[in-house]
C-alpha cells in the first residue's frame, strides 16, 4: 500500500469524514425508524389522518436508503485499515445463534413491517458459535437490506451447523441474481479474490465487505467465505456466509 | 442433517426467556455524547423501555461532574468526545475514582471500535460495545445481556476486591458448571487469578484448554506471559511475535514483547517494538512513559523527548497521567542544556501531583540534582543533594527502591557519603534475599569508588536481616506465640518492606487465630501486612495461600456451594530459609 504522508492524511479525513457523518445517520434513521412504528401502531382517527398512511412506503424507502448509506459507511470504515489508520479490532467471542439473529431481526424489523415482507428464521438458538458479532451482524443486515429490495414478500434467514462450518443464508423469493453477479459472487469467494475491482459496481462494495469480513473469521488454517446463489428453500437470491 | 420445516418464528422469542427479567425502566441512566441529536435518539429509545430517570452530558467533563453526584445504573458513552476526555478516559476515572458501582453498566456507544479498548491493552473495560447506529431492540438485547453476566461474575468480582483470588477461581468453577456460555471469560478469569496468585501452572493448564478449543490470541498471550515468568524469554518472544503476526492489533503483544527484549538484552529491540506499539495506539500514557523511559536509557533523547511530551499530552484528561512524565522530560531537558524548562517541568510535577503524591516532592529534587549534575553545574547539584539529605532527615519513611537507589546514586556523585551509605543499606536489609538488586547496589558502590566498603555494607545488612528472620522463626517453633506475635511488629518497623518477613509475620498471626479463635484487631493486622507486601509485589503465591488461610478464619465466612479448600485447619510453617552467609 501506498504509506505516503498523503495517503495517510486522506485516509484519516476519509475515516473522520466517515465517522462524522455516521452520527447523522444514526439520528436519520433512527427518527425514520420511530416515526414508521408509530405509525404503523397509531390507528387512523379520522378521514384527515388517511393521507399520511400514504407516506409510509416513501418513509420506508428513505429508511432503506439510510441504511445502505450507513453500511457503506460501516464497510469504510472497518476497511480502512487497508491503507491507515484507524484500524478495525478484529474481535472474536462465543455467541449463541439465537442473539445473533435476535439482533438481525431488532435491525430489520420496522423495515420489514413497513413494506410488509415476512422474515422467516430458521436459527438453532443454543448453538454456540466464534464470531465478531458485529461484523457478522452487519454483514446480515446488509444481506437483509438488499434482500428487502429484491423480494417478493418474502426473507429467510437461517443458521446452521453443516460439516463443522456455520452457514448462515439470507435467501429471498425474488427473481435471482443477474448472471453478473453470480459471478461476481464467486469471485469474492475465493481466497484470491485480490486482483478484482470490486469498487466499479455498487453492489462490489458490499459483497466485497462481506467476503473480508468472512476472510478474518479464521480457525484451524480454515477461513470463512461468502458466495451467492439462486434457489434455496424461497426460489430466489440466496446470500451465504460460511465461518469455520 | 436437514433443516427442519422453516416456521416463521415470532420476533424477539429467538432467544429463551432468561430467568429473571431486569427492570430497567426503573435504572438511573446517564448519556454522555456530544451529538445533541444522538442524546435525543437515545433518551427516545431509553424512553420506550420505560425509564424516566436519564441524565446527559455533552462532554467528559461534564460527565465526571454528573458521575460524581449521582450512581448511575447505567451509562451509555460515546468514545469520541471533542475536545477534553475521551470516552475511555471517562470510563478510567469513574472506575478509579469510585464512581460507579460494581453492578453499574457501561456500554460504549461508537461511530466505531477503537483498538485500544478491544484488544486488552486498556485495564479498565467497557462491559459492551454498541456500533451506531442503534435500535431500542439492539440496546435492550445488549442490556440484557450484560446484565446476566454480571449476575454470574458478582460473587467473583467481590471475592477479586477482597483479594481472595483462591476463593475466586472456585468460584469461577462453579459458575462454569451452572452457565457454559461465559465458560471462556470465566477461564480467561481463572487463568488471570491463578496468575495473580503465584501459580503459573495452573493458569498454563487453563490456557491450554482454551486453545483446545479455538485459537484465542489472549490464550497464547497467556502462556507466553507464563513463560516469561519462568525465565524464558526467548519462547516468550517467539510466542509474543506469534501473536502479533496472526493479529497485528493486538496492542497488548507489542508491550509484552518490549519486555521480553528488554529481559534478552535487547533494549535497542524493545525500543522499536515500543515505537511501533505507539505508532498503532499512541493515546496509552503508560506506553509512552515506558518508550520514554527506555529511550532515556539508551541516550535516544529526541525520541524520549517526543515519547514523554505525548505522555504529558494524552495524560492531560486522563486521571492515568503520571508525574513520571514530567520527571522524565525534565531529564531530557537537562541533556540537552535547557536547565530552564527542565526546573519548569519539575515545578509543574510538584503542582500537578504533590497533593495526591507526597513523594514526587522528593523525586523532583532528585531529578533536579540530576540535571544539575549532568549539565556539569556541581555547585548546585550539592545544594541539591543538600536540600535531600534534610528531607530524609526530617521524615523517617524512606521511598520505593527506585527512588532509594537513584538518590544514593546522586548523593554519592555530589559528594556525600553516610546517607547514601544508610539508605542502600536500607535497601538490602528490605531485600536481602534478591540477589539481583544486591548486584546493582553493589554496582552503585564500584561506581562511587567504594567497591570493598560495599561488600562488607552489604554482607552486614544481609547478616542483620538474616537474623531477624532466624530469630521469629525460632520462637514459632519452640511454641512461644506470644513472643512470636510481638517479633512480628518489631520485625514490621525494623525492616517495613521486607517481603519474606512480612509473609512469615502474617504467618505467625495466622497460626496465633488457628490455635487461640478469632480476634478482629489481629486479624486486621494480618490483613494489612499482606496487603502491604501485595502493594510491594503483587502476584506472589504466599500471598494468595495466606489471604486464603486468614478469610477461612473470619467468623461467618462459611459459603455453602463452594468446594471446600485443601488444607483447612493445617498449620503452616512460616518461611524457614536461615542463613548467614
Amino acid at each position: 500500500m501506498d504509506d505516503t504522508p498523503h495517503s495517510h492524511a486522506l485516509s484519516l479525513f476519509l475515516a473522520s469524514t466517515a465517522h462524522d457523518m455516521k452520527n447523522s445517520i444514526s439520528v436519520l434513521s433512527g427518527t425514520l425508524e420511530r416515526l414508521l412504528a408509530d405509525a404503523a401502531t397509531a390507528q387512523p382517527a379520522s378521514a384527515d389522518e388517511a393521507p399520511a398512511a400514504a407516506h409510509l412506503p416513501q418513509m420506508a424507502h428513505m429508511l432503506y436508503q439510510t441504511r445502505r448509506l450507513n453500511d457503506n459507511l460501516m464497510q469504510l470504515l472497518a476497511l480502512y485499515k487497508q491503507v491507515g489508520q484507524p484500524a478495525y479490532p478484529f474481535d472474536v467471542q462465543p455467541l449463541p445463534l439465537g442473539q445473533l439473529a435476535e439482533q438481525v431481526v431488532e435491525l430489520e424489523r420496522v423495515l420489514l413491517a413497513a413494506r410488509g415482507i415476512r422474515l422467516e428464521l430458521d436459527v438453532d438458538p443454543e448453538l454456540v458459535w466464534h464470531l465478531d458479532e458485529d461484523l457478522v451482524v452487519g454483514v446480515l443486515s446488509h444481506a437483509i437490506n438488499n434482500a428487502i429490495h429484491y423480494t417478493r414478500d418474502t426473507v429467510r434467514l437461517a443458521m446452521h451447523e453443516l460439516d463443522g462450518w456455520l452457514e448462515l443464508r439470507v435467501e429471498d423469493n425474488g427473481r435471482g441474481f443477474p448472471a453478473a453477479m453470480l459471478e461476481a459472487g464467486a469471485i469474492a469467494g475465493r481466497a484470491s479474490a485480490g486482483g478484482v475491482n470490486f469498487l466499479t459496481n455498487s453492489t462490489g462494495l458490499g459483497l466485497y465487505f462481506s467476503a473480508e469480513v468472512a476472510r478474518m473469521h479464521r480457525h484451524r488454517g480454515c477461513h470463512g467465505a461468502v458466495r451467492l446463489e439462486n434457489g434455496g428453500r424461497l426460489g430466489g437470491g440466496c446470500f451465504v456466509l460460511r465461518l469455520p | 442433517m436437514p433443516p427442519p420445516a422453516s416456521a416463521p418464528v415470532p420476533l424477539l422469542s429467538a432467544v429463551p426467556a432468561k430467568s429473571a427479567q431486569v427492570d430497567w425502566a426503573a435504572k438511573h441512566y446517564l448519556i454522555v455524547d456530544d451529538f445533541i441529536g444522538v442524546r435525543q435518539l437515545l433518551r427516545e429509545s431509553l424512553r420506550s423501555l420505560g425509564a424516566r430517570n436519564i441524565d446527559q452530558a455533552s462532554s467528559g467533563g461534564e460527565a465526571i461532574g454528573l458521575l460524581a453526584r449521582t450512581r448511575y445504573d447505567v451509562v451509555l458513552c460515546d468514545y469520541n468526545l471533542g475536545d477534553g476526555k475521551n470516552g475511555q478516559q471517562v470510563l478510567e476515572e469513574a472506575r478509579v475514582r469510585n464512581l460507579v458501582n460494581p453492578s453499574t453498566v457501561w456500554l460504549v456507544v461508537s461511530a466505531e471500535k477503537s483498538v485500544e479498548s478491544v484488544m486488552g491493552a486498556a485495564e479498565h473495560q467497557p462491559d459492551a460495545y454498541l456500533i451506531k447506529p442503534i435500535t431500542e431492540g439492539m440496546l435492550l438485547t445488549r442490556l440484557n445481556r450484560v446484565w446476566h453476566k454480571k449476575q454470574v461474575f458478582r460473587p467473583i468480582d467481590q471475592a477479586c476486591a477482597d483479594k481472595e483470588y483462591l476463593r475466586a477461581a472456585r468460584l469461577c468453577d462453579a459458575a462454569i458448571a451452572a452457565a457454559r456460555l461465559h465458560e471462556l471469560d470465566l477461564l480467561r478469569m481463572k487463568a488471570r487469578l491463578m496468575e495473580r496468585s503465584g501459580e503459573p501452572t495452573r493458569a498454563r493448564e487453563i490456557y491450554e484448554q482454551v486453545l483446545a478449543q479455538r485459537e484465542y490470541q489472549w490464550a497464547r498471550a497467556g502462556l507466553a506471559k507464563i513463560r516469561m515468568a519462568n525465565g524464558e524469554f526467548e519462547q516468550a518472544r517467539q510466542v509474543f511475535q506469534g501473536v502479533i503476526a496472526e493479529n497485528r492489533y493486538y496492542i497488548d503483544a507489542y508491550d509484552q514483547l518490549a519486555v521480553a527484549w528488554q529481559h534478552l538484552g535487547k533494549p535497542e529491540e524493545a525500543c522499536a517494538v515500543l515505537e511501533s506499539a505507539a505508532r498503532l495506539s499512541p493515546n496509552s500514557v503508560a506506553r509512552q512513559r515506558n518508550l520514554g523511559r527506555l529511550a532515556l536509557k539508551l541516550g535516544n533523547v529526541a525520541l524520549a523527548e517526543k515519547a514523554f511530551r505525548k505522555c504529558i499530552a494524552v495524560g492531560e484528561y486522563s486521571v492515568m497521567k503520571t508525574a513520571d512524565a514530567y520527571l522524565g522530560l525534565a531529564r531530557v531537558c537537562g541533556q540537552k542544556n535547557d536547565q530552564k524548562e527542565a526546573l519548569q517541568l519539575l515545578l509543574a510535577a510538584q503542582r500537578d501531583f504533590g497533593q495526591e503524591r507526597p513523594d514526587v516532592r522528593l523525586r523532583a529534587k532528585i531529578t533536579e540534582g540530576l540535571v544539575y549534575h549532568e549539565s556539569g553545574d556541581h555547585r548546585r547539584a550539592r545544594l541539591s543533594a543538600d536540600e535531600l539529605e534534610d528531607m530524609l532527615r526530617a521524615a523517617p519513611e524512606r521511598p520505593d527502591v527506585p527512588t532509594c537507589l537513584e538518590l544514593a546514586t546522586l548523593l554519592f556523585a555530589a559528594g556525600g557519603k553516610d546517607t547514601p551509605v544508610e539508605l542502600l543499606c536500607y535497601v538490602v536489609r528490605n531485600n536481602h534475599d534478591n540477589p539481583l538488586l544486591l548486584d546493582e547496589v553493589q554496582r552503585i558502590f564500584d561506581k562511587a569508588h567504594l567497591a570493598d566498603e560495599g561488600i562488607v555494607q552489604i554482607r552486614g545488612a544481609r547478616k542483620e536481616a538474616a537474623d531477624l528472620m532466624n530469630q521469629g522463626v525460632l520462637l514459632w517453633k519452640t511454641g512461644k506465640l506470644d513472643e512470636a506475635v510481638a517479633w512480628t511488629r518489631n520485625a514490621r518497623q525494623a525492616v517495613p518492606n521486607n517481603q519474606r518477613i512480612l509473609f512469615n509475620a502474617a504467618q505467625i498471626l495466622v497460626s496465633q487465630l488457628q490455635q487461640r479463635g478469632h480476634d478482629a484487631a489481629l486479624s486486621a493486622e494480618a490483613y494489612a501486612i499482606l496487603h502491604h507486601v501485595d502493594s510491594l509485589l503483587p502476584g506472589q503465591q504466599r500471598f494468595a495461600q495466606l489471604m486464603e488461610q486468614l478469610g477461612r478464619l473470619q467468623p461467618g465466612r462459611e459459603e455453602g456451594g463452594e468446594a471446600a479448600g485443601r488444607e483447612d485447619g493445617v498449620v503452616t510453617a512460616p518461611d524457614d530459609t536461615a542463613e548467614g552467609k
